[in-house]
């Protein structure tokens, strides 16, 4: 409404020089930014503090469920590694180290050794040996840790490829088998 | 002989001594009472108008600091009840309750996962009014949700959120949610089967966040599954974090209310044309001191006297399941009560409800083509991450939608109609939120456990010993067993009561293979049971200890390979019954 009524000579009148950033006002900019900088970085702090970290053999760090000799043999009964949730399979095409929890709602499914098959006991999700989903309403096959075969040298012979198959075990039977509990992949979605 | 010592001593007369001491007194007390004297104390007391000028009573709001974060007064329409239904005195009530019965509470709770689960045993059977402190405390705690929810509700009907009072709005939400957060964190304390799988299940929800989710997830539990350091993370938020967020936001929450805008005037008040002598009796004031006070007094009292009728009466109880086990999953795991809507939600697979939207469209058109967005869809994502933090958002927002000036019902039905579609929807979701709904768990497992659930009694484990001893007898589903499983048999349920009171046969275990037989032969006559062979076998196990076996047997309609499912109980003659 005021710019509407304003007197048309308004116009002409030169705009006010556009004030140069002072000293003071530049102080006060770099002090506001290094206090927004700092406060960043104490919350990027906090996190980071509580963030926990996992050492050798606990859950979310490397767990060593022994060697290439130790592994349960090709197509029988998993192995169950209560302490870091997993469950060793070794199927044909290779091994696998699956992730207790039932990616439905977090519950642990079992195996069950007649069917030879992973069910689910809340609400009957089912799995192969390998951990592909086979029915229920989970939705998606079972997570898996990625495992790293290393030898004597601590050279690794093996890894778990990116999208978490089975891992073919070498020819090596002293070689360490090593499941990284912190990294999960999760399981192929089904349709 | 006083007066003359009196005189000896050169001491001032009696009453010139009185008024002394008088004056001393009244002196320390307009102190402590932040300027009333006492001749004002006693007019409080008695309902009698203010005995100086200025009113001494206002000045107690300028000098006292406890008092000056209280109104002066509130207009009289401020204060009906059928207005404000005083839910939110209440809310800050439970709060108040909440942190007087924690901070008792914590003197003995341990948050360590090998103690805790004992420390609360020994809080509800060895210290002194124990079991009733955490009672009140987790009674409280129900309450506050409750009221806080219901304070919403007020505030969004009578469009008190409206014109200035939108930032209050904003905190009370806040507030809605700190509420919600610190019942959560306060449910895993107990360490026991109920709280470690509800808060496993509800941290597992995070976990689904885009980039950050797997990060946040350790972050609350403390490891990748929740333990030492996911109870003490969980306890530090529930008893300091969060207790000191909420006194904030309720402090400034408040102050907006008490010395900003005061409580809303009724709509009918503040957008109507009242008589002029109403209008006047509307706006009178209603001082703080005596008439708010003695209100809130009195509003004090009926509060704990309900809390203490309702633990008197065991009308409520604070549950405690079996110790936590990180490595068994008890079956029907549920979240609070409270929560049930967001487990409601869960359930719902937004992918699934477009495919089955869109893909009959393609049919019709008779187009080879389906949509297929399950695999694009995280449900999980969408449902605990994406549409609750929505459904805040709009919440928090409403000020901002709802442009309506007017606050009387009659003028907004949009937005009544609104709020009450949406307590619907809230009931709905909750009701989809029960762990029996929309879970499939094969018949035979669902009737055991509905029967005698792994957590909890049930039907079964309460049947009293004097009804299964000394029996070894198997009892067929299907077979007429006539109105009484154990014709000839009568007892004295309580041995040293009464002796004429004596129940004749075996009510509970007839229920109990009434319920079962009735349930599995529904099953079958459904098909989900076909070929159905089922018992109820009753018998003593050793002296003094009974073993009852539900026993199924029936052949998978699916696969047609035979299956079986049993499941043993052990009951003991002097077990402890309904507590």
């Amino acid at each position: 409404m005021t710019d509407a009524a304003a007197p048309a000579g308004q116009a002409e009148l030169t705009p006010p020089e556009q004030p140069k950033l002072n000293r003071r006002e530049f102080l006060g900019i770099a002090w506001l930014a290094s206090l927004g900088f700092l406060t960043l970085s104490v919350g990027g702090l906090t996190v980071l503090f509580g963030l926990p970290r996992f050492r050798e053999g606990e859950f979310g760090g490397v767990f060593t469920p022994g060697t290439v000799a130790d592994l349960p043999a090709v197509e029988t009964t998993p192995e169950n590694f209560p302490k870091v949730k997993l469950w060793l399979s070794n199927t044909p095409e290779g091994l696998m180290a699956l992730y207790k929890v039932c990616p439905h709602l977090g519950c642990l499914y079992g195996w069950n050794d007649q069917e030879f098959k992973f069910i689910c006991p809340c609400h009957g999700s089912q799995y192969q040996h390998n951990g592909t989903y086979i029915s229920g309403p989970a939705p998606r096959s079972l997570d898996r840790f990625v495992i790293r075969i290393e030898d004597e040298t601590g050279q690794v012979l093996a890894e778990t490829p990116a999208d978490g198959g089975p891992l073919p075990i070498p020819e090596n039977p002293g070689a360490l088998v090593r499941v990284d509990t912190g990294s999960r992949i999760t399981g192929k979605a089904h349709a | 002989m006083i007066n003359s010592l009196m005189k000896r001593f050169n001491i001032p007369p009696r009453n010139q001594w009185r008024n002394a001491i008088g004056k001393v007194i009244d002196d320390r007390v307009r102190i402590i009472t932040a300027g009333l004297s006492i001749r004002e104390l006693r007019a409080v007391m008695r309902g009698d108008p203010p005995t100086e000028k200025p009113n001494p009573r206002y000045k107690v709001i300028t000098t006292s600091f406890i008092a000056h974060l209280r109104p002066r007064y509130y207009p009289q329409a401020a204060t009906w009840f059928t207005h404000t239904f005083r839910l939110g005195f209440f809310t800050t009530f439970f709060f108040i309750v909440e942190v007087i019965t924690g901070i008792i509470l914590m003197v003995y709770y341990i948050p360590f996962p090998d103690q805790a689960y004992g420390s609360i045993l020994e809080i509800e059977s060895n210290v002194f009014f124990g079991e009733l402190l955490r009672d009140m405390h987790r009674l409280g705690a129900e309450a506050m949700v409750i009221f806080s929810w219901l304070h919403l509700l007020r505030t969004y009907f009578t469009g008190s959120y409206k014109g200035p009072r939108t930032f209050t709005w904003l905190t009370g939400v806040l507030l809605l949610l700190m509420t919600a957060w610190l019942s959560f964190t306060g449910y895993l304390l107990p360490w026991d089967q109920l709280a470690y799988w509800a808060v496993t299940v509800g941290t597992s929800i995070t976990e689904e966040g885009p980039v950050v989710g797997p990060q946040l997830n350790l972050l609350l539990r403390g490891g990748v599954d929740i333990g030492t350091g996911g109870l003490l993370r969980t306890y530090l938020q529930h008893v300091i974090l969060f207790p000191l967020l909420a006194i904030l936001f309720i402090s400034i929450h408040y102050y907006k209310v008490s010395r900003e805008h005061s409580i809303s005037l009724p709509a009918v008040v503040e957008e109507t044309e009242l008589p002029p002598e109403k209008k006047k009796e509307a706006n009178r004031r209603i001082d703080l001191i005596p008439d708010l006070l003695s209100h809130e007094l009195f509003l004090i009292s009926i509060g704990f006297f309900v809390m203490m009728v309702i633990l008197y009466f065991r009308w409520f109880a604070s549950p405690l399941e079996t110790h936590a086990n990180p490595q068994a999953t008890p079956l029907d795991t549920k979240a609070p009560w409270y929560f049930w809507w967001l487990q409601g939600l869960l359930k719902i697979d937004p992918a699934a409800i477009i495919e089955s939207l869109v893909n009959p469209l393609f049919e019709t058109f008779g187009l080879s083509y389906r949509l297929e967005l399950s695999l694009l869809l995280n449900s999980k994502f969408i449902m605990g991450l994406v549409v609750p933090p929505t459904l805040v958002i709009i919440l928090m927002g409403i000020p901002y939608i709802d442009r309506n000036p007017s606050r009387l019902a009659r003028k907004r039905p949009f937005a009544i109609a609104w709020g009450i579609a949406w307590i619907f929807v809230f009931i709905a979701l909750s009701f989809m939120g029960t762990p029996q709904y929309g879970i499939e768990t094969p018949p035979a497992t669902r009737i055991i456990q509905d029967l005698a659930p792994e957590e909890g009694e049930g039907a079964l484990r309460e049947i009293p010993y004097a009804e299964l001893f000394n029996r070894q007898t198997a009892y067929v589903v299907g077979k007429d067993y006539g109105a009484d499983l154990c014709p000839g048999l009568s007892y004295q349920p309580d041995p040293e009561g009464d002796v004429n009171n004596v129940v004749v046969g075996c009510p509970h275990l007839t229920a109990v293979f009434n319920e079962f037989s009735d349930r599995l032969l529904e099953a079958e006559a459904e098909g989900r049971l076909p070929n159905l062979n089922a018992k109820l076998t009753v018998e003593q196990f050793q002296a003094g200890l009974v073993k009852v076996t539900p026993h199924v047997e029936w052949t998978d309609p699916v696969t047609g390979s035979p299956k079986t499912y049993e499941h043993t109980y052990f009951l003991h003659e002097n077990r402890a019954q309904g507590e």
